[in-house]
Order: structure tokens, then C-alpha cells, then sequence
């Protein structure tokens, strides 16, 4: 195995809702293990719907979603939840568990219904807290705690379900500069030590700029290009999609390209 | 970092996450324990009153008067099992069914289930008046059939409307129960004398208690309740939101299934026996979780506790306020049951 191994690949996926206007169509990607791979495009041009398809709760009407070289298309959700894992945007929780109950949710797929939990499925929780900076929240009711907060104990949900591709809705939305910073600082030694492989949706293009290794470009639901963001992050690209003409800068440390009006 | 602070090493090991296993056997026990107290005293009450020493002697078989064992045996003992059995049925139900639509106004009844027992038991009634012949006996299984047929209405309509979503299953049992209402309203007109009988069905009671009534509901609804208690994880993973427990690997689509199916089977089962108990499978899991936590693997087991005791002192209050008028025992679990709901729900906002 090369540490450029294709972890997921999408091949002529298409989706509508009813069999009425195509949300996706033809999408074709591949994802390598190890990387960052950002998902950007205007409102509505299928983002989260791409998310969905990938972590297997909507499924394609036609193509094939491969994780390795094993096809997702037909694969139970409970064995899919086994090494994908997903922070949703932003989730209201109807009964008040605790943050640490909430998080020790993510262990769920490993979970026996008759036996039940073992020793290992606290000790990962806590770690992924640990991990979050969410530890402090453990005991805080999940209904009385801030969005910023839900969504960092979301986060350490999600990594608490060991997955192997982490799949991310815009999750820095609620954040703090200073945890919008950790956080990515988080997902790149994540990245880089435990082999996760993590497909975001940005809804800010210079978070993405500054997070991906590679971004795909969407619009009303095809893929308009892929590459690294400087590839991606034209004023050209910009305005065929987005239909206004940014400028486009470099970042004067990291030589990434920043978007302003 | 209130996890670090402990030192006994157990807990440390546990990495602050108490253990679930050794509430819930805590619960079992004092639950149990209660329980038994609660009937014993209840035992007590009725028409005539029996001292909890002769009762004692009876229980333990050294029996005395021939009279008082079989007040005892057969008609007060039989009546509060059937209610430990009914008032932890419908709260488990009720419970289970809180969390898989993930509305806190769910009882066990949602789905339109009572209307379809009492119908049937109506129209067994009516046919009693009309031909002469009496088969009051039979009238259970009159309600179960038309529990069932409700059931398969709800599931046939929510089809055509939707997919078998909550939404449409919800909405189907709402409008099969008005529907069912309706017939229930038409059979009172035409078989008016027999208004009494019908009533019992509408308000529920423990009237019909016997020990071969017992015999019947207890496995099924023991069983049932086991299956909703090993969904109890699933069930916690959906107060996330639908999305979320798929993300988890919980196929919320069979969940959903399962609970309704078993829960309202559950149901009708009880309900074909003692008519339409309301309130208790929507208030006792309130109760439940507001003594033991939201998490089901504790909230379920609680709610059978809670809900057992609540309806056999409901039903020892409808058998003797006003003896030997009995009082219909819903009317009592609402009114016991509502002003209780409201004062608990205004401390929880406090």
C-alpha cells in the first residue's frame, strides 16, 4: 500500500430526489489517503447532498461509490458507520444528555445491543474529547451548551467513532478564531499521524483555501473542476460559478490564494 | 477536568462515565421492592376491608375464612397484577414511542391503536344486543381484531401518502381514530342500553382481572417490552436527529418498524383487556425521565416500574373512593395524572 492510495472513489454518480431535477450529476472523484479534500460551490449546488451520498444515507440512482476497492453502493448503513463518521452542520438534540453521553454515541457501530459497552468504547470517548478540548464540557447538559461548543463536542463524536474518512458539513461555522484555529490544527496532525482522510464542505472559500490539499469546485450539482486551490481559485473559475468577480490575493505566509470582493 | 481529580482507580478506569449496569440492577431492586410494598398495601382496600394480618396468613397459605381467600385470590390479588402488568406495558410503550418520533407528547395510542380496540369491543357489544347471544367473554379478542385492523389501516394509508415515515404513520392514526370515533358514536346509538358496557371500553378498568387473563397478556407483553429495552441505544442515538443516527449505523427505517410494531402490538394486547387506560403512557415516562436521565437503558426499566405502582393505586382509588361504585380508572389516571404533569413540567422550566 502506497500513501497515495485512492480511500474513496466516486464514478458517474448521479442523484435526484423522486426522479425530478438532478441534484448531482455525473460526478466523478477520487479521494487519497491522507488528505484534505474541500468541497465549494454557491447555495444549492449539491454540497451536502454529496456528503450524504458518500456516507451512504441518500444513494446514487446511478454510478458507483467505491471506499478501497470495496462498492458502498449496496453496503448496510450499520457497516458503513464502521469507518465513516460525519459532523453534521448543526443538529438540535431533543433529549438533554450529557456532552460525554453524546459523545460516547459515536461508539455506537462497535457496540453490542446485548452485551453492551466494554472499558475501551469510554476510553476512545475520552480521548476524543481529549483531542477537541471538549473535555472540560464533559458533564455540561448538551441542550445548555452554545453552538460553538455542540459543534466541538460534535467533532469529538465523530472522532470517537474511529473512523478512517471523516466527512465534515461546514463544521467551523459556530467556531471561535482561536478554536476555528485549533480545530484545523487538530485535522492536519489527524491528517498526518493517524491516516484519516477528511472530505469537508466549506461554505467560506478562504478556510478552504487555507485547509485543502485539493478543492472541488460544484455547480447546480456537476463538478466545474478539481485541483489544488490555486488551480481552483480563479477569478475566472469564480465568476462562471459564484456570477460576481472577486479579487484574488496571495496569502502572504502560507502562498495560498484568498479570495476578497 | 473533573475526570482527573478522582483517584480511586475504578473510577478512573471508567474515565467519569458511571456505570450503567449496576444502576439499572440498583433500579430493579428498589423497583421490585416497591412494588411488592405498594400491592401488599393494596391489598387491603376494597369493599371490605381485611387486615394486612389475615392477608398475610392467606398469601402464605395458612388460610383461615374460605370467603376472605377468595376475595383475596381471585378478585384482588388477579386485579393488581393486571395493573402492574397494563401501567408498565403502556409506560414502556409510551417511553419507546417518545423517542422514536422524538416528541414528547407520544403515548402508546398514537397510532390510532385504542380506537380500533374499543371499536371492535363496540361492535361486539352492539352484536350481543342485536342477535340475544352473549359471548361477553369473547369481547378481547373482538378488541384485539380491531386493534390490529386499525393498525394495518395506519400502515396501508401512511403508504399511499408517504413513505412509512413518522409523519405519515402519525397522520393516518389520527385520522383513523376520528374515523373509528365516529363508528363508536354510531354503535352507541343504536344499542343505547348497553351504553354501560360500552363506556367501560372508552374509560378502561381492571374489572376483568382473572388469572387466566394473566396468563395470556404476560408473555407476549414481557417479551415485547425486552425487545424495546434492547433498542433503548438506538433509540438514545435518534434524539440526535434522523441523520445523525443513520451516521451512527442505526437503520432508523427498521428501528422505526420494529417499535411501532412491537410497541402497538404491545398495546392492543393490554388494551383488549382492559379497555383504554389514558394518560399513563404519556405522563409515566415524563417521570421516568426526569428521575433517572434521558438515557432509555435506564428510562424504559423505570417507566415499567413507575407506570406498575401508578395504576394499581389509581385502580385502588377507582375501586374504593366510592364503593362499591367503581370509578372508570382512566378518569382517575387523568385526574391524578394531569395536575401531577403540569406541576412537574413547570419545576422542570423553573
Amino acid at each position: 500500500m502506497t500513501d497515495h492510495e485512492h480511500i474513496l472513489t466516486l464514478k458517474g454518480v448521479y442523484f435526484s430526489y423522486n426522479h425530478k431535477r438532478e441534484i448531482l450529476s455525473d460526478i466523478n472523484f477520487y479521494s487519497t489517503k491522507g488528505e484534505l479534500l474541500g468541497i465549494i460551490g454557491p447555495n444549492g449546488s449539491g454540497k451536502t447532498t454529496l456528503l450524504k451520498i458518500i456516507s451512504g444515507v441518500l444513494r446514487p440512482q446511478r454510478g458507483e461509490i467505491y471506499f478501497l476497492n470495496q462498492s458502498l453502493n449496496k453496503l448496510p448503513i450499520e457497516q458503513i458507520a464502521q469507518f465513516i463518521s460525519v459532523v453534521p452542520q448543526d443538529t438540535w438534540v431533543t433529549l438533554n444528555f450529557k456532552a460525554k453521553e453524546v459523545v460516547f454515541m459515536g461508539r455506537l457501530p462497535f457496540i453490542s445491543r446485548l452485551k453492551g459497552e466494554t472499558l475501551k468504547d469510554y476510553q476512545i470517548s475520552q480521548e476524543a474529547m481529549e483531542k477537541t478540548q471538549s473535555l472540560s464540557l464533559a458533564e455540561n447538559n448538551i441542550q445548555e451548551i452554545s453552538g460553538g461548543e455542540r459543534q466541538r463536542v460534535f467533532m469529538a463524536k465523530a472522532l470517537a467513532q474511529t473512523p478512517r474518512l471523516l466527512l465534515l458539513d461546514e463544521f467551523t461555522s459556530h467556531l471561535d478564531l482561536s478554536y476555528k484555529y485549533e480545530m484545523l490544527k487538530l485535522l492536519k496532525t489527524a491528517l498526518k499521524e493517524e491516516g484519516l482522510t477528511i472530505i469537508s464542505v466549506f461554505h467560506d472559500l478562504n478556510l478552504a483555501s487555507l485547509a485543502s490539499h485539493r478543492l472541488i469546485l460544484l455547480k447546480e450539482g456537476k463538478i466545474e473542476q478539481i485541483g489544488t486551490p490555486p488551480e481552483v481559485l480563479t477569478a475566472e473559475n469564480l465568476q462562471r460559478v459564484y456570477g460576481v468577480k472577486p479579487f484574488i490575493i496571495n496569502h502572504p505566509v502560507l502562498q495560498v490564494p484568498q479570495v476578497i470582493m | 477536568m473533573k475526570f482527573s481529580i478522582n483517584n480511586s482507580p475504578k473510577t478512573v478506569a471508567r474515565y467519569g462515565y458511571p456505570d450503567w449496569r449496576k444502576k439499572l440492577i440498583l433500579m430493579l431492586l428498589i423497583g421490585s421492592l416497591s412494588l411488592l410494598v405498594v400491592s401488599l398495601i393494596c391489598l387491603n382496600f376494597g369493599v371490605t376491608s381485611i387486615h394486612p394480618r389475615v392477608i398475610l396468613s392467606i398469601l402464605g397459605n395458612k388460610a383461615g375464612d374460605k370467603t376472605t381467600g377468595l376475595i383475596i385470590w381471585q378478585l384482588r390479588a388477579p386485579r393488581i397484577v393486571l395493573g402492574v402488568i397494563t401501567g408498565a406495558a403502556l409506560s414502556t410503550v409510551g417511553g419507546a414511542f417518545q423517542g422514536i418520533l422524538r416528541n414528547p407528547l407520544a403515548d402508546p395510542y398514537i397510532l390510532g391503536v385504542s380506537a380500533g380496540a374499543a371499536l371492535g369491543a363496540c361492535l361486539g357489544i352492539t352484536l350481543q344486543h342485536l342477535t340475544g347471544y352473549f359471548f361477553t367473554s369473547y369481547l378481547p379478542f373482538f378488541a384485539f381484531i380491531g386493534a390490529m385492523f386499525s393498525l394495518y389501516l395506519v400502515y396501508l394509508s401512511s403508504k399511499i401518502s408517504y413513505s412509512a415515515n413518522s409523519t405519515g404513520l402519525l397522520l393516518a392514526g389520527v385520522a383513523i381514530s376520528f374515523l373509528f370515533s365516529a363508528l363508536i358514536t354510531i354503535l352507541m346509538a343504536i344499542s343505547h342500553k348497553e351504553l354501560q358496557s360500552m363506556v367501560f371500553w372508552l374509560m378502561g378498568g381492571l374489572s376483568t382481572a382473572n388469572w387466566q387473563t394473566i396468563g395470556i397478556i404476560t408473555p407476549p407483553t414481557l417479551m415485547g417490552c425486552l425487545l424495546l429495552f434492547f433498542s433503548a441505544l438506538d433509540l438514545n442515538a435518534l434524539s440526535l436527529g434522523e441523520e445523525e443516527a443513520l451516521y451512527l449505523g442505526v437503520n432508523t427505517g427498521r428501528l422505526r418498524i420494529r417499535i411501532f410494531l412491537v410497541g402497538s402490538l404491545v398495546t392492543a394486547m393490554v388494551v383488549s383487556f382492559t379497555g383504554i387506560i389514558g394518560f399513563v403512557g404519556l405522563v409515566i415516562p415524563h417521570i421516568a425521565r426526569l428521575l433517572v436521565g434521558p438515557d432509555h437503558r435506564l428510562m424504559l426499566p423505570a417507566s415499567a416500574f413507575l407506570g406498575g405502582i401508578f395504576l394499581v393505586l389509581c385502580d385502588t382509588l377507582a375501586r374504593t373512593v366510592i364503593a362499591p361504585i367503581e370509578i372508570p380508572i382512566g378518569a382517575i389516571t387523568a385526574l391524578v395524572g394531569a395536575p401531577l404533569f403540569i406541576y412537574l413540567l413547570r419545576k422542570e422550566n423553573k
